[in-house]
């Protein structure tokens, strides 16, 4: 769930466009770097951001009945690395906000932090992780995609909390991270299988794309 | 279609006006709502808002009312989930069971951010319901946005409705052989879909890169304006 226009106080708005701000410049520095030495690579950076967006138009089939849709981050993640993602990220959710009415200006620094940010980097870190310890790529990449999902809406609940502590922030917190539990686990449930299934694939038909970008377990490169 | 806001950006009376002015009215706008947080204020806005969209604009009412009926929903029951759990203090309304009550902190946090958004929400419509993406990448590429960032957009935006097609064209052929039967079933399709798509996407993006290599891309995408029509 992105926050939505105008749910945040002025506030927070401006601390976590500077968060955002901070991160997003220095994903720009290493896109730079990276389209210097091979141009070739901008187009797939763009067709990805697409893919991503694009993604976001799919409905998802949920286990409680409520439809939601795949991000695609933890598979941007562990294709690309975070810094990157966060770029991607952001321009996908300015283009949501404006074609889709999904998030918003005001909040998109926030919305950048949580979805662009702590999700894709939860994700690296915790593939990165699993891959170095010798398990296979296809699980790993199930967990990072669950646990990426479910560190996005942790993310949110903090900013929430942070902009309404009532009646303590503790208990906001609480009261968040309960009600996003409840209905975000069987989505990121969702999100893990469903980036398997298209991770399954990638490894049969473009191995040599993957081990190009450096993104599988050692022992299956 | 889906993307019925991308296609009365382009079809509307305010399309063709400055977009550096519906860029910054829009900001503007959106900051002095935040900063006020004033109920009165908050209204005004969502109604002159609305009259602008509706009436200079000339976007027909039932567009205007889809763009708000999703967000809106969900508003109703986040404000709704603000009332009954947050808040201290005295109570002035009591549900009766579980102990649940209406405390008038929360009742001023519930409304407050239920005429926040509602007045912010006519602004974001402003600009997304009058300006075509295209524009606003323009604006931001002349304000100092890295132009490597507005090239990925301008590429992104290009990709986005060819994949749009295509994940139609097949989600046809998926259902019509019962590809979204049953829940499993649903689960595999999906899957097949989307890794074809990444698939075909890596295909398309390196015809794309070879057809802006053949036309002697350097980096950079210049943009035409063609002379407004008087």
């Amino acid at each position: 769930m992105h926050i939505m226009e105008g749910y945040l106080p002025l506030t927070w708005c401006i601390i976590w466009f500077v968060v955002a701000f901070i991160v997003v410049a220095f994903g720009l520095y290493q896109i730079k770097k990276i389209v210097d030495e091979t141009p070739e690579s901008k187009a797939l950076l763009a067709v990805s951001g697409a893919f991503m967006f694009v993604l976001s138009s799919l409905k998802l089939p949920s286990v409680t009945g409520s439809c939601s849709h795949p991000c695609g981050n933890g598979l941007g993640a562990a294709l690309f690395g975070p810094a990157v993602t966060a770029v991607l990220a952001t321009i996908v959710l300015l283009f949501q906000a404006i074609l889709l009415a999904h998030g918003g200006l005001t909040t998109l620094g926030a919305n950048i932090v949580s979805m662009g940010i702590v999700g894709p980097l939860a994700a690296w870190l915790i593939y990165k992780g699993l891959t170095k310890a010798n398990v296979s790529s296809t699980i790993a990449i199930f967990f990072a995609a669950f646990l990426g999902d479910l560190l996005t809406y942790v993310a949110t609940s903090f900013q929430l909390a942070f902009a309404f502590p009532a009646p303590t922030f503790g208990t906001a917190l609480t009261n968040f991270l309960v009600i996003f539990a409840v209905t975000q686990v069987p989505l990121a449930v969702g999100e893990g299988i469903l980036t398997v299934i298209i991770w399954d694939r990638l490894k049969a038909y473009k191995p040599k794309l993957l081990d190009k970008l450096n993104a599988l377990a050692p022992n299956e490169a | 279609m889906k993307f019925d806001m991308d296609y009365i950006a382009h079809h509307n009376e305010l399309t063709e006006t400055n977009p550096y002015f519906k860029l910054f009215l829009t900001i503007i706008l959106l900051i002095v709502t935040l900063a006020l947080d004033n109920l009165y204020f908050d209204v005004l806005i969502f109604v002159v808002m609305s009259i602008v969209i509706l009436a200079i604009a000339r976007i027909s009412i039932w567009s205007y009312l889809k763009f708000l009926t999703i967000p809106v929903a969900f508003l109703v029951i986040t404000c709704l989930f603000l009332m009954f759990f947050f808040g201290k203090g005295e109570v002035i309304f009591e549900i009766g069971f579980f102990g649940i009550v209406v405390t008038a902190d929360s009742f001023h946090y519930a409304v407050y951010t239920f005429f926040r958004v509602m007045g912010c929400f006519p602004c974001l419509g402003f600009l997304a319901l009058t300006t075509p993406i295209a524009k606003i990448l323009h604006c931001l590429a002349t304000l100092k946005v890295p132009k490597i960032m507005i090239e990925i957009g301008l590429l992104m935006y290009n990709a986005i409705f060819i994949f749009l097609n295509e994940i139609d064209t097949m989600q046809k052929a998926q259902d019509t052989r019962l590809g979204y039967h049953s829940y499993w079933s649903s689960f595999k399709s999906l899957g097949a879909l989307t890794s074809t798509i990444f698939l075909r996407s890596l295909d398309k993006s390196e015809t794309l890169q070879f057809a802006l290599d053949s036309r002697g891309y350097t980096g950079e995408l210049p943009l035409y304006e063609p002379k407004r029509e008087e």
